[in-house]
C-alpha cells in the first residue's frame, strides 16, 4: 500500500531500527565508562588541544567530563546556584572580576598543590590558581581610520568629542565579561562618580551596546561590516587576526589602544570545587593547565598570555604587545559593589 | 436475525439538558427480510441505526443478533455493515482498496481481496474505476461502491442510512431497483431508514414509523 | 468534560484519552513544570524583594520592566499582523497554482529556522547593513533600526504561516468553491466566504506560535536591534544567568507566562471553535494562465526571495567566496571536528524528531476534546527557557549534562509543532471514515492505522518537518549544559565566531551551509510523497 506515513512499512521499521541502533551505540558508550571521571567545569571559550587531553586522561588515569557552561558569568552562576550538589569537581574559567563573587559564594575549595606555591607574575587571590591572563582594550579598525583620516583617540575624554560620535560599541557588562571588565576599567581610573557620568555622555555621543563579544565583533565592528571602527575587544585579537587572516598580511587589520582608564587585566584561573569528588585527580588537573606544553599550545587557541613563568610566547604574540598601564577598583570595592554598578550602568546607558 | 429488546437511549444536547429520543424500541428482523424505518428528521432514526452498529451503546435494553446478546459487542466483531448519506468512502484508497477494505480485516491476503474486489465491482458494472480515486466518481457510483463494500464482508445485517438522501430524483429510481436486486441476490436482512414514504415501501417487505421514541408498525 | 465523553462515546474511549495525555503531559510536568516552579521557588527563598505575591507586580511598577514588556507585546503582534498579511497572498499562490520551483519554494521557506541566529544576522546585515546590498544601491542603512527587528521576526516566522495557510487552503473543498462561484460570488467573495472560514483554524494556531516566538523571542531580533530593542525574555535571561536575581526574575517570567498563556488560550479555544469538517474532494492546482496569475506568481517569488532567501543567499555567496583566494577554507568541511558534529547533529536531531513525532501524535489525539490541553500544546514556548534551564539545573543536578536530557529537550521543543498541525487537521477529519471503518471490521487500532493515520498524513508530515527544523536549529538549548564531543555543527559555528578572524568568520560561513544542506536534505526525505498524491496535497 502506497499512502500515506507508512509509504513502504520498511521505511518506517528502517527509521525505528536506525534509532535503535544509535541508541544503543549512545548506550555503549555510556557503559564503557568504568574509569573513574573528573567533571570540569569550564566556559565556552576553553580550548585546550585534544591530544594534550587525551594525554592528561592517561596519565592521571582519569576520564574527563568537560562541561561548557556557557559565559563566565553564566558559568560561576550556575556554580553558585547547584551549590549543594556541584554538578563538577574542578572549575576553570573565573577571572579577577569574579573572583569576588565566587569567594563570597563559598563554592571553591583551597588548593595547596606545587602550582599554588609558584610564583606567577599573575598571581591570583586564593583558592583560585592562575592560568593565563589577557587584557581588555579598545580595539581599531586601520583601513576605516585611514579612509577617514580622523586621529586615533588617546583618552576615555576624547571620545565624547562629537568628531568620534557613534564610532564606539561596547558589550553590556551584565551579560559579557569583557564588557565587565571594561566597565571595571573605566571605574577603576575615574572613580564611580565622574566614569558614570562619561557614560552617560558616551551614550548621548552615540555608543552602542552589544550583547557579547560576538555580537559587537562580527555584526558591529566596521571589519566586519558594521558601522563601528572601535570595539571593546582583547589586546591579542589583532594577533589572532593575523594568525587567521586569509593572505598573509604582514601586519594585523586591526590595533590595540592603551587609553587610560580603557584596559583591565583579566587574570583567568583553575581551582577545586567546594564538595566535588575526584579531588586528587582534580589536583592533577590544575597542576595540569599549569603545565608547560598547555600553557605554550593554548595561547594561540584562547589568545591569552600564559600565567606560568618562564614560558616562551608564541611567535604572533608579537603582535600582541602588553599594555603599558591596566586599571581597575580594588578587590573589596568589586565585591560590594559589583551588582550595583551593573545595575547602575543599565540605568545610565540603556533606560 | 436481529431483536432489539425495549432499547432506550437519550440525547444531550447541551449540558444538562436530557431528551429521550429512543423510548422502548422493540424490533425483530428476520433472515433475508427488509424492515423500513420511516420518520421526520431529528427523529432518532440514524441513532438507532448507530445502535445497531454498535458505535454507540443503548442507556436500557438488549440488542440480539441471532439470539446472542451483543449489547456490549464493539462494532468490529459485529458484522453490521452500514452505508451513510455520505457515502463515507475513503479518500486516500483507491475503488478497489476501498471495497477490499472489509477483506483485509477479515484477515484475507491483499492480492486476494482486491482479485475479489475486481469481482465485486463488475457485479456492480464499476470495474473501470477500479484503480481509480472516490471523487473522481459521480454521487450514485460512489454510493455503488458503498454498497458493494459492505456487501462483499457478507454481514449479518445491512444498515442504510438514508442512502439515496443525496442524490436525485431519477437516478433514486434506477438505484432502488438495482439496490433491491443486489439485496436479494445476497439474502441480506435489511435495516433501511428513509424519510421518503414511496422509497420505503418500494424496498421494504415491512415498515415501521418512528415518532416520540416509539416505534409505529405501518404495514 | 469527562462525563460528556462518557454518555456520547463508549467509556473506554474517554481511558484511553487520559492514558494518551498522560504520555505528553508526564513529559511536561517533569521536564517543563517542575523546574520552572523550583526556580521560582528559590527565588521566593532567597528573594530580598517584598516576599509575597505583591513581588508580581513589581515588573508592572518599574517603568522599564514595564518598557520591555509593552514592547515585547508590541513588536509581536505587529511580526503577526506582518506575517499575515504576507504570508496569506503566497500561500494563495502556492496552492492554487502549479509553476516550476513551487516546491523548492515551499521546503526553502522553512531554512531560516534552521540556520544558526548570528549567521543569520550576518546574513541580513549583507543586505542590509552598512556595507549591504541596500546601502550600496543608495538605500538607508538599516542596522540599528525596529525595521530591522521586524524583518528579523518576518525572516523566521512567515514559514510557519505560509505553511499552515498552502495546506489548509489546499484542504478546501472544490465544491464548495463551485457552489459559491455559481451562486454569484466573485473570486475574492468565495475566498472570503469559502476559503477564508475553512483556513481559519489552521492560521490561528499558526499565528499563535508566531506570535509566541516573537514575544519570547531571544535570537534574531536582539542581534539585529540590539540592547534597545531587547524583550522581556532577555531581561528575564539577563536576571537569571548574569545577575542571579531570581526575585525579580521570577515575578518578571510569571507575568509574561501568565500573558502568554492566555493568548495559547484565547487561540485554542478560537480555533476549536471555528474547525469545520474537510471534505475529500480538494481543489487542484492549475498552471498560471494570463497576465494576473503570472503577477501572482512573481509577487509571491519576490516575497519569498526578499524575506526568506536573499540573507539565506548571501550567506552561500560568502562562503562560496571563502572558496576563492588563498586558503582552501573548504577543507573545514573535512576536518573531524565538523564530521564529529555533523554526526552529532544527525542524531540528536533524528532522535529528537522521532519522540517529538510520537508525543506530538499523542498530545493532538488526547487534546481533541479537552481546550485545556489543546492550549498545553504551547507549553514549551509559554515557559520561559532560561528557567527550564536554570530550575533542571536545581532539581535535577545529576542529570546535568546527561544525553538523553539534552535530545528530550530538543524534542519538547519540537513537539508543539507536530501537535498543532495534527491537531487543525484532526478538526478537519469526518468521523464518518473512521465509523464506516469499525463496521468494516477494523478495530480502533486498525482504524488509526489504516484509516486516521494516512489521512493525517500530509499534516503529520509537515509537522515533522517544522519539528526536524526547530531540532536542528536548535533555539534555546544552548542554555543547557553541554559537553563539547557532543558539539552539534550550531555549536561549532558559534565556537568559531568567538574567535577574531577572517578564517574562523569564513569558517563558520561554510558550516553554516552545511547546516542548510543538511536541514533541506531532511525536509525532502520527510516530505516525499507518491506522484498520484503531489497533485492533491
Amino acid at each position: 500500500m502506497k499512502h500515506g506515513i507508512f509509504y513502504g512499512r520498511s521505511r518506517t521499521l528502517l527509521a525505528q531500527a536506525a534509532a535503535c541502533a544509535v541508541l544503543a551505540l549512545s548506550a555503549g558508550a555510556a557503559l564503557a565508562n568504568e574509569v573513574a571521571e573528573l567533571r570540569v567545569l569550564a566556559h565556552s571559550s576553553f580550548t585546550v588541544p585534544k591530544p594534550l587531553l587525551a594525554q592528561f586522561e592517561k596519565d592521571a588515569g582519569v576520564k574527563l567530563r568537560i562541561t561548557k557552561a556557557g559565559d563566565a558569568g553564566e558559568m560561576l552562576n550556575k556554580l553558585i546556584l547547584t551549590k549543594a550538589k556541584p554538578i563538577a569537581d574542578v572549575v576553570y574559567g573565573i577571572d579577577n572580576a569574579l573572583a569576588p563573587k565566587a569567594l563570597a559564594a563559598e563554592v571553591l575549595e583551597p588548593y595547596a598543590g606545587a602550582a599554588a606555591g609558584r610564583s606567577s607574575p599573575v598571581p591570583m587571590v586564593a583558592p583560585l590558581v592562575s592560568v593565563d591572563y589577557g587584557y581588555v582594550t579598545v580595539n581599531y579598525d586601520k583601513a576605516w581610520f585611514a579612509k577617514s583620516g580622523l586621529a586615533l583617540p588617546k583618552t576615555l575624554e576624547a571620545l565624547t568629542q562629537p568628531a568620534y560620535a557613534g564610532l564606539l560599541v561596547v558589550q553590556n557588562p551584565a551579560t559579557s565579561s569583557p564588557g565587565y571588565a571594561f566597565l571595571l576599567a573605566t571605574i577603576g581610573t575615574l572613580g564611580e562618580e565622574k566614569a558614570f557620568d562619561w557614560w552617560g555622555r558616551m551614550r548621548a555621543n552615540g555608543l552602542k551596546a552589544a550583547k557579547g563579544w560576538t555580537e559587537a565583533y562580527y555584526t558591529d565592528f566596521s571589519r566586519n561590516g558594521g558601522k563601528y571602527p572601535l570595539v571593546v575587544s582583547y589586546a591579542t585579537s589583532p594577533a589572532a587576526e593575523l594568525f587567521y587572516a586569509k593572505d598573509k598580511p604582514t601586519e594585523p587589520p586591526t590595533g590595540s589602544l592603551s587609553l587610560p582608564g580603557g584596559v583591565f587585566r583579566q587574570v583567568e584561573g583553575v581551582a577545586l570545587v567546594k564538595g566535588g569528588r575526584s579531588v586528587e585527580a582534580a589536583g592533577k588537573f590544575i597542576e595540569f593547565m599549569r603545565s608547560a606544553s598547555v600553557q605554550q599550545q593554548m595561547q594561540t587557541e584562547m589568545w591569552m598570555f600564559p600565567a606560568e613563568a618562564g614560558v616562551a610566547l608564541a611567535d604572533v604574540m608579537k603582535f600582541a604587545p602588553e599594555p603599558a598601564g591596566f586599571s581597575s577598583p580594588a578587590d573589596k570595592d568589586i565585591a560590594d559593589k559589583g551588582p550595583q554598578w551593573l545595575a547602575r550602568w543599565t540605568r545610565v546607558v540603556l533606560k | 436475525m436481529l431483536e432489539l429488546e425495549s432499547v432506550a437511549k437519550a440525547w444531550h444536547p447541551r449540558r444538562g439538558e436530557r431528551r429521550e429520543l429512543l423510548q422502548g424500541i422493540s424490533l425483530s428482523v428476520a433472515p433475508g427480510e427488509t424492515v423500513a424505518i420511516l420518520g421526520p428528521s431529528g427523529s432518532g432514526k440514524s441513532t438507532l441505526l448507530r445502535l445497531i452498529a454498535g458505535l454507540e451503546t443503548p442507556d436500557a435494553g438488549r440488542i440480539l443478533f441471532a439470539g446472542q446478546d451483543i449489547t456490549g459487542v464493539p462494532p468490529e466483531r459485529r458484522q453490521c455493515a452500514l452505508l451513510f448519506q455520505d457515502f463515507a468512502l475513503f479518500p486516500h484508497l483507491t475503488v478497489q482498496d476501498n471495497v477490499a477494505f472489509g477483506l483485509v480485516e477479515q484477515g484475507l491476503a491483499r492480492a486476494q481481496a482486491r482479485a475479489q474486489a475486481r469481482d465485486m465491482l463488475g457485479r456492480f458494472g464499476l470495474e473501470r474505476f477500479a484503480l481509480g480515486r472516490v471523487w473522481q466518481m459521480s454521487g450514485g457510483e460512489q454510493q455503488r461502491v458503498a454498497l458493494a463494500r459492505a456487501l462483499i464482508t457478507r454481514p449479518r445485517i445491512l444498515l442504510l442510512d438514508e442512502p439515496f438522501s443525496a442524490l436525485d430524483t431519477a437516478l433514486r429510481m434506477q438505484l432502488r431497483e438495482e439496490f433491491r436486486n443486489h439485496i436479494a441476490a445476497f439474502h441480506m436482512a435489511t435495516v433501511w431508514v428513509t424519510h421518503d414514504a414511496p422509497e420505503a415501501r418500494a424496498m421494504a417487505g415491512r415498515g415501521m414509523l418512528l415518532e416520540q421514541g416509539t416505534l409505529q408498525p405501518q404495514w | 468534560m469527562l462525563r460528556a465523553a462518557l454518555h456520547t462515546r463508549p467509556a473506554p474511549g474517554a481511558v484511553i484519552r487520559g492514558l494518551l495525555a498522560a504520555v505528553p503531559l508526564a513529559f511536561l510536568l517533569v521536564l517543563l513544570i517542575a523546574p520552572a516552579l523550583r526556580l521560582l521557588l528559590e527565588a521566593r527563598a532567597t528573594g530580598t524583594d517584598a516576599p509575597g505575591w505583591s513581588a508580581l507586580w513589581l515588573p508592572w511598577q518599574d517603568p522599564y520592566l514595564r518598557h520591555r514588556l509593552l514592547w515585547s507585546l508590541a513588536q509581536a503582534a505587529i511580526s503577526c499582523a506582518a506575517s499575515l498579511a504576507l504570508g496569506l497572498p503566497l500561500a494563495w499562490v502556492l496552492a492554487r497554482l502549479e509553476f516550476p520551483g513551487r516546491a523548492f519554494l515551499l521546503r526553502s521557506l522553512m531554512l531560516p529556522f534552521v540556520v544558526p541566529t548570528l549567521v543569520a544576522a550576518l546574513g541580513v546585515l549583507a543586505l542590509m547593513g552598512p556595507g549591504g546590498l541596500l546601502a550600496r544601491l543608495g538605500g538607508p542603512d538599516l542596522q540599528g533600526s525596529p525595521w530591522l527587528l521586524l524583518y528579523g521576526n518576518l525572516f523566521f516566522n512567515l514559514c510557519v504561516v505560509v505553511r499552515a495557510g498552502a495546506e489548509s487552503l489546499a484542504q478546501v473543498s472544490a465544491a464548495r468553491l463551485g457552489a459559491a462561484r455559481t451562486l454569484g460570488a466573485s473570486p475574492w467573495r468565495a475566498f472570503w466566504r469559502v476559503e477564508w472560514p475553512a483556513i481559519t483554524p489552521a492560521l490561528m494556531s499558526a499565528l499563535c506560535l508566531v506570535f509566541l516566538y516573537c514575544f519570547s523571542g531571544f535570537g534574531l531580533a536582539l542581534v539585529l536591534g540590539g540592547q534597545a530593542y531587547a524583550t522581556a525574555e532577555v531581561e528575564i535571561y539577563t536576571l537569571v544567568a548574569h545577575e542571579l536575581q531570581l526575585g525579580q526574575a521570577g515575578a518578571l517570567a510569571v507575568s509574561m507566562m501568565t500573558l502568554t498563556g492566555l493568548v495559547a488560550m484565547a487561540y485554542a479555544a478560537l480555533e476549536r471553535r471555528l474547525a469545520t469538517p474537510a471534505r475529500a474532494d480538494r481543489v487542484l492546482r492549475r498552471v498560471p494562465d494570463g497576465l494576473w496569475p503570472w503577477a501572482g506568481v512573481l509577487a509571491a517569488v519576490a516575497v519569498w526571495g526578499l524575506f526568506c532567501a536573499l540573507p539565506l543567499l548571501a550567506i552561500v555567496w560568502r562562503a562560496g567566496l571563502a572558496g576563492t583566494g588563498a586558503g582552501d577554507v573548504w577543507a573545514v568541511l573535512r576536518e573531524e571536528d565538523t564530521l564529529q558534529a555533523l554526526w552529532n547533529t544527525v542524531r540528536f536531531s533524528a532522535l529528537a524528531l522521532v519522540l517529538a513525532t510520537v508525543l506530538g501524535l499523542l498530545h493532538a489525539f488526547a487534546a481533541r476534546r479537552s481546550l485545556l490541553l489543546r492550549a498545553l500544546a504551547y507549553l514549551p514556548f509559554v515557559v520561559s527557557p532560561v528557567l527550564v534551564a536554570f530550575g533542571l539545573l536545581l532539581l535535577y543536578p545529576g542529570w546535568t549534562g546527561s544525553f538523553w536530557l539534552l535530545v528530550v529537550a530538543y524534542a519538547l521543543l519540537a513537539y508543539p509543532f507536530v501537535a498543532k498541525s495534527l491537531a487543525a487537521a484532526l478538526d478537519s477529519l469526518s468521523p464518518r471514515y473512521g465509523e464506516a471503518a469499525r463496521t468494516l471490521g477494523a478495530s480502533p487500532w486498525r482504524v488509526f492505522r489504516r484509516i486516521t493515520l494516512p489521512l493525517l498524513a500530509t499534516a503529520l508530515r509537515r509537522g515533522m518537518a517544522f519539528a526536524a527544523a526547530a531540532a536542528i536549529g536548535e533555539f534555546a538549548v544552548t542554555l543547557f549544559l553541554s559537553r563539547p564531543e557532543w558539539a552539534t555543527l550550531s555549536t561549532l559555528v558559534y565556537q568559531r565566531l568567538g574567535r577574531p578572524g577572517a578564517a574562523n568568520l569564513d569558517a563558520a560561513l561554510v558550516l553554516a551551509c552545511l547546516l542548510m544542506a543538511l536541514a533541506f536534505a531532511a525536509f525532502v526525505v520527510i516530505e516525499w510523497q507518491a506522484p498520484e498524491e503531489a497533485a492533491h496535497a
